[in-house]
């Protein structure tokens, strides 16, 4: 396999997408806004890495932004209650994985097809969550927001937290045993299993991750304002799925990476600022972003053809 | 028609659990509910779930082939976008202009077959494409403010009177009902997308025309749509960009919940028609027995996971005494 | 073996039977048939309604009469008219409603008065066929208009501003911008509107979008937000981007969700009517309706609690919407 061969579609659209910014809309780059929006999608980005371990696993996970919603809100009420910032962090993190493990367990354990489990766990939360707080907001004790360290410190922490991770779990899933029987588990589970992996337990693992990643998103989107939006996360998962497969992860299992899933986001993420520096209405901007998805699946296809 | 051969015969079908569950559902409201059984009520489930009904048949042969149509909501936004526009501002007749919705419907299905037949992109990921592409086309020719409305009486007709005893809409959706449960299980176009599910590659190798059959797939999925879109329009007297936000994961419930497999191959039409009625009468069930609209998504989540478990529990178990015992040939 | 999931199913639906019924068989046991009231918001989980609600329960209570509450929890237009419809097979006695979209909830209410129930609208009318009366907190125009003197006032009517909107589709976002449009139009020509932007009523969403017009557009004198997840939203990012008190933040929201921001100075005004009074006078007009004590022709009308409202045609108004700034907001807490 030669190397990038699958981002580089995704890469160059990004790149021409900035190339027209550059000229017709450099207010663009104005370095302030420009560190605002990227610590606005760090959040998104960490979403994404966790569905694209699911689907990597060959499975999905569509309630991600209920799951996203449920620990904000959480999150915020142990937060007014006065819980100092490191317990509601691990009691984040921790309810994040066991809203994943809940998935996991459905998926692996009960042999159920992961698009309908989650398709159930999506609407139970979101439902739940709506008939438990009615939308009320919740205020946010003072010191929570950027937890102390000041507005441009606490974003490029967040920026950099989140790449970071990135980079570890793009590591792990590379040079790592678990890393690699993701990838195996999702090429083939039958010859996964023959090979000594337990396929339900690896897939167990990805669904649990990705919980925890969500719920460590959620708290990295909590203390970016001084209040919770229990609506929030909502259409979350629907972001995070677009953005890894235009980043080249196969929807069939066992393909792709991570650093496609950052241009995948990075290209999608870019498309709606751009509009609005473009001076692009506001209605078309659904169907520009439907265009770009199919264009650039379509093109990687075009350009690999006759494969498979 | 019958199950996979690999997994045991189940001791009861999907669909008889679910019939059992109907009627459960209908019992248990019909006791909480005193208009619950009412004629007028029971047009009134019809109406309501004609559109989402026609929606999880179109999606019933997409699933059998192994794919997912996610754009069918937003092509119905669009279609309804579209017929407003034909008839008030091309100035067609009604007849004319749901002539034509119908015509656009099946070409928007035919850009999703193009990608996933001609292309052999994952149809999950180009139906999550035109999903926005659909309505966003639909915001930008309306500049999402534009609403269509004051539609004739004769026209209306068709989502709020009755005909021959039953809501006009009734007759619709029962035509394409029996035509998709005959196409699905009484002609080799529907053997062949079961094949299809089973197994994609193995389809291809045996000669059978996939591309063809995937095509005719998708195309009549947004014909369906359309046509949906149509009822919607007549049944609100009006048309707006949001039409049918939020119906694709409504449908795909349905579909699941009717027994048939999201990978594919297993399933029924009959199971979806039961499905859609599963959940039309929660919907409906619950305002009766006086409980808010969220109790209805969290017992909906609920029942399509122990839909899910009851379909699932007895292979489960086989599978686990198989293991047990030596199996005598490789799984 | 399906047996222990059917057992299941069965235990389940049987215990939702029971929840069902324990509430129904305390109210029923009052005695005497009690007039049924059935409110249906635009949406559920939203601020707004949620005052509203508060206010129509205490009304109910005080006037004895059962309160339904319910309404859609997506943002299909269909899904309001189904739940009308639900309503006039259960047999209420009055609903009052706020409209998501005029003309396709009209056809459901028309229905509901054919069938001998009283109907009233409220927050947002249907077509006045459809229905006795709209309590009326404040009209589309007076909305518009509101918004449109108060950036004026603000930015001393010259320069830039942009909108924030829910959804481009929303009916009565479009109502308000039309309004908007045309008080600009008519008196301020100084001043442009450079940008319209959804927000998908969520806070998160509009700190992205107003984070990306400050950007977009240096010369932004004023961001204008008429959802409420909207203001809140809209002033975070305007204090991020070191913005305050440059870039001045108005719109239509609740006094709770936006007190931290208007002590601060980010925001600057933001308007609303008393919503607990607008739910409570629903529920008040529906049951005067529903007995007959509030008729056509009638110019004024009193509640219980000795309030009177003004009747104008076939509206009852609430009064002028408040204008909250930093010397009043203390005052009001929902």
């Amino acid at each position: 396999m030669k190397a990038w061969p699958r981002e580089l579609s995704v890469g160059l659209a990004l790149a021409a997408l900035l190339a027209a910014l550059a000229v017709f809309a450099p207010s663009f780059f104005a370095p302030q806004p420009l560190l605002s929006l990227a610590a606005r999608e760090a959040p998104v980005l960490l979403v994404a890495c966790g569905a694209a371990m699911v689907i990597v696993c060959r499975q999905i996970d569509i309630s991600s932004g209920s799951q996203f919603a449920v620990v904000s809100v959480a999150a915020g009420l142990l937060a007014a209650e006065g819980w100092p910032p490191a317990a509601v962090a691990g009691t984040a993190l921790a309810l994040g994985a066991t809203l994943g493990a809940l998935n996991g367990i459905l998926v692996a354990g009960l042999g159920l097809p992961s698009i309908v489990v989650t398709l159930a766990t999506m609407v139970t939360w979101r439902e739940g969550l709506r008939w438990w707080r009615q939308g009320a907001f919740i205020n946010l004790p003072d010191g929570l927001q950027w937890l102390g360290l000041g507005q441009a410190a606490g974003q490029w922490a967040l920026i950099g937290a989140a790449l970071a991770l990135l980079a570890l779990l793009a590591l792990a899933a590379r040079h790592l045993a678990a890393g690699r029987h993701l990838y195996a588990v999702g090429s083939d589970a039958e010859a996964a299993r023959l090979a000594g992996i337990r396929p339900s337990a690896v897939t167990f693992g990805a669904f649990t991750l990705a919980g925890a990643l969500t719920g460590l998103a959620a708290l990295m989107n909590v203390i970016q304002s001084p209040q919770v939006d229990p609506k929030s996360g909502t259409g979350l998962e629907l972001k995070a799925i677009a953005a890894v497969v235009v980043g080249g992860v196969g929807i069939a299992g066992g393909r792709g990476r991570l650093a496609g899933v950052l241009l995948g986001l990075l290209l999608l993420a870019t498309v709606g600022p751009a509009l609005t520096h473009l001076r692009i209405e506001a209605h078309w901007e659904k169907a520009i972003q439907g265009a770009i998805i199919l264009l650039a699946v379509a093109a990687e296809r075009a350009r690999r053809r006759p494969a498979r | 028609m019958t199950p996979s051969p690999a997994s045991p015969r189940p001791a009861l079908r999907h669909e008889t659990v679910l019939l059992a569950v109907v009627v459960l559902e209908w019992l248990c409201f019909h006791a909480l509910g005193p208009r619950f059984g009412t004629l007028e009520n029971s047009f009134d489930l019809l109406r309501h779930s004609a559109e989402i009904g026609l929606l999880a048949l179109a999606m019933t042969p997409v699933i059998l082939t192994g794919g997912i149509d996610l754009s069918v909501g937003s092509l119905l936004g669009l279609c309804a976008v579209l017929f407003g526009k034909l008839w008030r501002d091309a100035g067609l007749d009604p007849a004319t202009a749901a002539a034509c919705t119908l015509g656009i419907g099946a070409l928007a299905g035919g850009l999703n077959a193009a990608l996933i037949a001609g292309l052999r992109l994952p149809p999950l990921i180009v139906t999550l494409g035109t999903y926005s592409l659909f309505r966003g086309l639909a915001e930008a020719i309306t500049r999402g403010a534009d609403t269509f409305t004051n539609f004739p009486a004769a026209f209306l007709f068709l989502g709020q009177e009755r005909w021959l005893g039953l809501p006009t809409q009734a007759w619709f959706f029962a035509a394409v009902a029996a035509a998709v449960w005959l196409l699905v299980h009484r002609t080799t176009f529907g053997c062949a997308c079961r094949a299809h599910g089973f197994a994609p590659e193995g389809t291809r190798y045996a000669g059978l025309p996939v591309g063809r059959q995937l095509t005719a797939v998708y195309v009549l999925s947004g014909l369906i749509a359309a046509l949906a879109a149509v009822i919607y329009t007549a049944r609100l007297g009006q048309a707006r960009a949001d039409a049918g936000t939020g119906y694709e994961l409504l449908a795909i419930t349905a579909v699941v919940l009717g027994g048939t497999s999201i990978f594919g191959g297993r399933g029924s039409v009959h199971g979806t028609l039961l499905g859609v009625a599963a959940l039309a009468i929660l919907n409906n069930g619950l305002v009766h027995a006086r409980q808010p609209r969220e109790v209805a998504g969290l017992l909906t989540g609920a029942l399509l996971l122990l839909a899910l478990a009851a379909g699932t529990a007895p292979r489960l178990w086989a599978a686990r005494r198989a293991r047990r015992s030596p199996a005598p040939s490789s799984p | 073996m399906i047996k222990p999931a059917l057992s299941l199913l069965l235990c389940g639906l049987v215990f939702l039977a029971g929840c069902g019924r324990a509430p129904e068989a305390a109210r029923d046991a009052g005695g005497g048939k009690r007039l049924t009231v059935a409110l249906l918001p635009k949406s559920k989980g939203n601020a707004y309604f949620i005052s509203c609600r508060a206010g129509a329960e205490k009304a109910a209570r005080a006037l004895g009469v059962e309160l339904l509450f319910d309404g859609p929890t997506d943002t299909d237009p269909a899904k309001q008219n189904e739940i009308i419809e639900n309503w006039i097979t259960l047999g209420v006695d009055v609903i009052a409603a706020a409209c998501e979209n005029r003309e396709g909830i009209s056809t459901a209410l028309r229905k509901a008065q054919a069938r001998g129930i009283k109907v009233i609208t409220y927050d947002a009318d249907a077509l006045p066929d459809a229905r006795a009366f709209f309590v009326n907190q404040a009209t589309p125009e007076g909305i518009g208009q509101t918004l449109m003197d108060e950036a004026a006032r603000l930015t001393n009517a010259e320069g830039e501003f942009a909108v924030i909107l829910s959804t481009l589709t929303a009916s009565n976002m479009q109502e308000w911008l039309k309004h908007i449009r045309a008080r600009l139009a008519e008196k301020y020509p100084r001043m442009k509107l450079v940008a319209v932007r959804p927000c998908d009523d969520q806070k998160d969403k509009a700190q992205t979008e107003a984070t990306t017009l400050l950007s977009a557009h240096p010369n932004l004198r004023l961001l204008m937000n008429i959802c409420s997840p909207a203001v809140p939203g809209a002033a975070e990012a305007v204090k991020q981007a070191g913005k305050t008190g440059q870039v001045k933040v108005i719109g239509l929201g609740l006094p709770s969700e936006n007190r931290r921001y208007v002590k601060e100075g980010v925001t600057d005004s933001v308007i609303l009517w008393k919503t607990e009074d607008l739910g409570a006078l629903a529920v008040e007009a529906a049951v005067a309706l529903a007995q007959g004590t509030l008729k056509r022709g009638d110019t004024a009308f009193r509640n219980a609690a000795g309030a009177t409202y003004e009747v104008r045609g076939d509206q009852l108004l609430l009064g002028q919407p408040f204008i909250f700034n930093r010397d009043n907001i203390d005052q009001f807490n929902f």
